[in-house]
């Protein structure tokens, strides 16, 4: 599968790629016990974790993308091999034309990257010392760091606390910091895994604010790894969801929610609670004393035709509609695994009444 | 080009400098324990010298001057400036610290510099704290030319046992044994306490050629004049010879390091 946006630009080199990128992690067998333990320091048995399986993607540059998937599922796996910390087992990558664990260093002069849940700011020392030492490690022009600073000082209001030691500043500022820390090089390419973990709602919209004024001003290409699917929802028009070390699913956001989000929840408040209730079309999803959820698919029923159905039948209070978010659309892909639906033609079309 | 290339290195010095500039409370309690040690140990030797005569040939004033250059030294020589390695590894930002363009070792090795210099700062006023309370020899000028380069011999080679020692937590994430072990061994085997000379016979022999006592033995030897300047050049042949074979079994090990790293994912 390839990305749409990939597609409407073919003459552009992708500035970042793998194919059938792997990595496997070998392992000592451990057996329980004190004596298994014992058995382990002599045991020649390995174990293999197979951590990424055949991933292929390819990136423009400029792109932003959400790289989605449960806890293990191999993102961070795929983002250290991107970063050239870590060898694959097999395949191939090019980050901005370079093989990265070739040339480690080379690579990480393209690259930024924000740890939501590490900082690589000094602990000890103002916020500014910080900057000052990575302008002097990624030998950032005079001018340019000047400039830099003062455009992120501004977008993210670090004035107040320019001068603060670090190990004083809130999460929130301590993120702001690590976002300008990655970025006061230049990087064509950033990776951020989880930016917004644990950070309050103005706090979040803040980073948000940045990451999308980032990519739309300065064309830095963003891999954006997180559990928060909000982020993803208001940054990224594309995802890639990753499972058990495969790439389940590469492409459009809106294209995924055409094809799960095929079933709508119609709420239903009802004058009294008692009696069964019962309708055509829709599948009881649950009951709470008068309020009645119905799951439909709206390639069979239509919203109003369901609506006056229950009409027709009860008395009713109120009605909402619930548009499934892509947070459950993406829970029962890694439950039921992606599977390619039929294209819309062949679904029949809904029955009039 | 050169300059550019090593200032980033000149840059993490002096952070790791300013860094240690803010503990300033760890600053007045070690100068004061530090006071503290020299008088107990003036009053030690004071002691066990009134029951027996100048042992292994060093009168008393030698032995005072000895115990407190030793204490000013270790002022230098207990900044592990190293550590950091452990830590890091141990909470896992090794990982992004590989992700920047520079060298690992090389980054280790300015900041602990850093760190060094501010500690080489207090060495002045502690001395001069110190001979309110006791006498020191001063050598001549080139006896204290000779100590010098003879102390930074020794500083490379605690150096590099310290950065093979944190090197380990890449194997093992925990090092506490090994420092344990190693700190034991040398406090007792590098002279800082007593002098290698006081060991008998083949015992003597032996510790006066581990490498622990490239670090305090042979400056000190130097400073009060146990080495005649005929002896230096071999004294200092020696703890070169520590040196080079330590620094080059820590940058294999490093290799190796970076690999398990690069294959294992740390």
């Amino acid at each position: 599968m390839k990305g749409g946006v990939a597609r409407r630009r073919p003459a552009r080199m992708p500035i970042i790629e793998t194919r059938e990128l792997r990595k496997v992690f070998y392992g000592v067998k451990r057996a329980p016990g004190a004596l298994g333990a014992l058995r382990t320091l002599f045991s020649r048995e390995r174990t293999e974790r197979v951590a990424v399986e055949g991933i292929s993607m390819a990136l423009e540059a400029g792109e932003l993308v959400g790289y989605i998937g449960p806890n293990g599922a191999g993102k961070s796996t795929t983002i250290k091999m991107l970063t050239g910390i870590l060898v694959p087992t097999s395949g191939s990558i090019k980050v901005a034309g370079l093989v990265p664990y070739r040339e480690r260093k080379k690579n990480a002069r393209n690259i930024g990257v924000v740890f939501g849940q590490r900082s690589q700011l000094y602990w000890d020392l103002p916020l500014v010392e910080s900057f000052e030492l990575l302008r002097a490690i990624y030998d950032v022009p005079p001018a340019r760091y000047k400039e830099n600073l003062a455009a992120f000082s501004e977008l993210l209001e670090m004035d107040e606390f320019m001068h603060t030691p670090v190990r004083q500043l809130s999460l929130g500022q301590r993120m702001r910091g690590d976002f300008a820390a990655a970025m006061l090089h230049d990087p064509r390419i950033v990776y951020l895994d989880e930016p917004t973990i644990g950070l309050d709602v103005v706090a979040k919209e803040a980073i948000r604010t940045f990451i999308a004024r980032v990519n739309a001003e300065r064309g830095t290409t963003i891999i954006l790894t997180t559990h928060d699917l909000a982020d993803v929802e208001r940054l990224c028009r594309r995802i890639m969801l990753i499972d058990r070390g495969r790439l389940v699913y590469d492409g459009e956001i809106e294209r995924l929610k055409d094809q799960y989000g095929t079933h709508r929840t119609l709420i239903v408040e009802l004058c009294d609670d008692n009696g069964t209730f019962e309708v055509e079309g829709a599948e009881l999803e649950s009951r709470t004393g008068a309020e009645v959820r119905l799951r439909f698919d709206r390639r069979s029923i239509s919203a109003d035709q369901l609506i006056r159905r229950v009409a027709d039948r009860y008395c009713v209070n109120d009605v909402s509609l619930e548009e499934p978010a892509l947070e459950s659309i993406i829970r029962r892909i890694y439950v039921e695994g992606y599977a390619e639906p039929p294209p819309a033609e062949l679904v029949p079309a809904p029955a009039l009444h | 080009m050169i300059r550019r290339l090593f200032a980033p290195y000149l840059e993490f010095a002096k952070k790791a400098f300013a860094r240690e500039a803010t503990y300033r409370v760890e600053v007045f309690t070690n100068v004061g324990s530090l006071l503290l040690r020299v008088y107990l140990l003036r009053s030690l030797w004071t002691a066990l010298y009134s029951q027996n005569a100048a042992p292994a040939g060093i009168p008393l004033h030698a032995m005072i001057t000895y115990a407190t250059v030793a204490l000013l030294m270790s002022l230098i020589l207990e900044i592990d400036g190293t550590r950091a390695i452990r830590e890091r590894i141990r909470e896992g930002t090794i990982a992004t610290d590989l992700m920047k363009p520079i060298s690992l070792p090389l980054y280790f090795f300015s900041d602990g510099f850093g760190q060094t210099l501010f500690h080489a700062l207090l060495i002045l006023p502690s001395l001069l704290l110190a001979l309110l309370l006791v006498h020191v020899d001063v050598p001549a000028l080139t006896t204290f030319g000779a100590f010098a380069a003879s102390f930074v011999l020794g500083y490379l080679v605690n150096f590099f046992i310290n950065f093979l020692m944190n090197s380990v937590a890449f194997w093992t994430l925990e090092t506490f044994a090994i420092q344990l072990m190693v700190r034991w061994a040398s406090d007792l085997l590098s002279g800082q306490i007593l002098p290698l000379t006081f060991f008998p016979g083949i015992l003597g022999a032996i510790v006066q050629n581990l490498p622990f006592a490239a670090i305090y033995s042979t400056p000190l030897q130097i400073y009060i004049g146990q080495l005649a300047p005929a002896a230096w050049p071999a004294a200092l042949a020696f703890q070169a010879f520590w040196l080079v074979l330590f620094a080059a079994l820590s940058f294999a090990v490093w290799r190796a390091a970076e690999r398990r790293v690069v294959i294992q994912g740390g």
